[in-house]
């Protein structure tokens, strides 16, 4: 799984990672992903699932291993800097800065990244083309939008600094399934405009429906990969739980 | 009455400097600064020797201040601030406990206990409808409102200001949002450094300038911050407004050195009633 080194366009070897002075809560992961392709990471609370991204997006230290984003090393970088070599993340459920105005968030997305190639009008006009709601209400805080809402300026604000990869930790974390499948939606629209997408998700079925390829993630290491059409939830009860050694 | 009430205005706006400075520390850093009492003391001993020492002019005098607190402040956080980041804001809190202890017995080092004061002309007060206004009281209103409204502009309208609120708000959010953390700390602790010069200053030219002069200003700058809501910067301005017009207006009812217990009282019904303080519900939440 790891031969194409040109089209990765996220390679992650033998990464480690943990809280404080306790274990390693991701236990050695090796990881490869193709350029513009949907791979969901599902498995069991606790499994080290939101730690593995946090990890990629340089939020948590990686105490080994290494990560590149379309081939350049990114693992020394500052959470900032990777934003800069290509690497977008929108975390689980505080998405957005709540206090400031959704103009501020998206003022914000790209201030502090000049000279990032792609961004600027051009990338505006694209990324709000595709979250028309947010864009008719700039001066509304962003801390009084719906959950669904508050998600999608989140893609778009990650989408505004023209990420080669973005990180989604439980896009569907605490909204309605009306306004899931409209996320799972919009998350392929993202797709098709050319980032490639990894994304935790709890919501298998959801998951399932959108991404090309599943990695189950049990006690912080890989347990299986494989195309998210050959996977049904029902084959996935015993991997959660009985691997979990 | 109206001189009471112009009196608490003026001291107010003297505190509002002091009290956003430890309101938006508070606010980006989430800890307690209990150094602004000797940052300020130290503004007013750098304005001392820029403005006795070098004869230079008061407004210069004023400008070295905050460039020097400024710097203090930088390196105040690049030595302590910054290595105890992650311990949590008790620890950050007595640190800087420790801080202000250093930068008080520095001051005391190099000029003594004996008080100083600034190389300024007396001047006969104006009188206006029967209230005294002195130069410095107009001095002091003016330059403090200059200063709030230059802050307000840099956080609501610059690339700056929307990064420190940002940071305030969910710094980890900020960091993936291409922020950095440490940068903006540093620019934070540099404003908030050169607002305390510039107090520090203020207050010497208010009263006598010793190793102590900060203590005095401690309370009454905690007690502003806390009522406007901890991390609120207009809510620590109006606090600070609030508790100079309450201190100066005790006047009626108590003995004058009696002053500083309307501080203290006021935190003590805060933290009884009302602990988010008036303005700062959603600041303090978090």
């Amino acid at each position: 799984m790891i031969e194409n080194r040109e089209t990765d366009a996220l390679r992650v070897q033998g990464l480690r990672a943990g809280y404080g002075r306790g274990g390693d809560i991701v236990c050695g992961i090796d990881f490869a992903q193709r350029a513009e392709s949907i791979i969901a990471v599902i498995g069991p609370n606790g499994s080290g699932k939101s730690s593995f991204i946090k990890t990629i997006a340089g939020l948590l230290p990686a105490r080994a291993g290494s990560i590149s984003v379309t081939g350049s090393d990114v693992t020394a970088l500052s959470p900032a800097r990777r934003v800069f070599a290509g690497l977008a993340y929108v975390p689980q459920e505080a998405n957005v800065f709540r206090s400031l105005t959704i103009r501020e968030n998206l003022k914000l997305a790209t201030e502090f990244l000049r000279g990032r190639p792609g961004i600027g009008r051009e990338q505006e006009e694209r990324v709000l083309s595709l979250f028309p709601e947010i864009a008719a209400r700039p001066r509304t805080l962003a801390g009084n939008l719906s959950g669904g809402q508050r998600q999608m300026l989140a893609f778009a604000c990650a989408l505004l600094a023209n990420p080669e990869v973005l990180l989604l930790d439980e896009p569907s974390a605490g909204l309605s399934p009306k306004i899931v499948s409209q996320t799972m939606e919009a998350i392929t629209r993202v797709r098709e405009s050319g980032v490639t997408i990894l994304l935790v998700e709890q919501n298998v079925s959801a998951a399932l429906k959108i991404a090309d390829e599943v990695v189950v993630l049990v006690a912080g290491r890989l347990s299986l990969r494989a195309p998210a059409k050959d996977v049904k939830p029902h084959d996935l009860a015993s991997l959660f739980f009985g691997k979990a050694a | 009455m109206a001189q009471l009430f112009l009196n608490g205005l003026v001291t107010g706006l003297l505190l509002a400097l002091p009290a956003l400075a430890l309101t938006l520390v508070f606010g980006i850093l989430k800890f307690a600064n209990f150094a602004v009492g000797a940052l300020l003391t130290f503004g007013a001993y750098a304005g001392f020797v820029a403005n006795v020492q070098f004869g230079w002019p008061l407004p210069l005098a004023a400008a070295f201040a905050a460039l020097c607190v400024a710097l203090a402040s930088i390196i105040a956080d690049a030595l302590v601030f910054e290595r105890l980041r992650e311990r949590g804001s008790i620890t950050l809190l007595v640190a800087s406990m420790g801080v202000s202890l250093v930068v008080e017995n520095i001051c005391r080092f190099f000029f003594g206990n004996a008080a100083r004061s600034f190389d300024v002309t007396l001047a006969r007060p104006i009188r206006w409808q029967g209230v005294r206004i002195n130069h410095e009281q107009i001095v002091t209103a003016s330059v403090v409102i200059v200063a709030l409204i230059l802050v307000h502009l840099l956080l609501t309208a610059s690339p700056l200001g929307r990064a420190m609120r940002a940071v305030a708000d969910n710094p980890s959010l900020a960091a993936v949002r291409g922020v950095e953390r440490r940068t903006v700390a540093r620019i934070a602790w540099a404003l908030t450094g050169a607002l305390l010069g510039i107090a520090g200053v203020l207050a010497g030219l208010d009263r006598a300038i010793d190793p102590l002069m900060g203590w005095n200003y401690q309370i009454p700058i905690f007690a502003a911050a806390i009522l406007g809501g901890l991390g609120s910067p207009l809510g620590a301005v109006a606090g600070a407004l609030m508790i100079g017009l309450a201190e100066e207006m005790s006047a009626l009812i108590l003995p004058t050195n009696y002053r500083q217990v309307v501080s203290f009282c006021v935190i003590l019904l805060l933290l009884l009633f009302r602990t988010n303080g008036l303005f700062g519900a959603k600041a303090v939440r978090k």
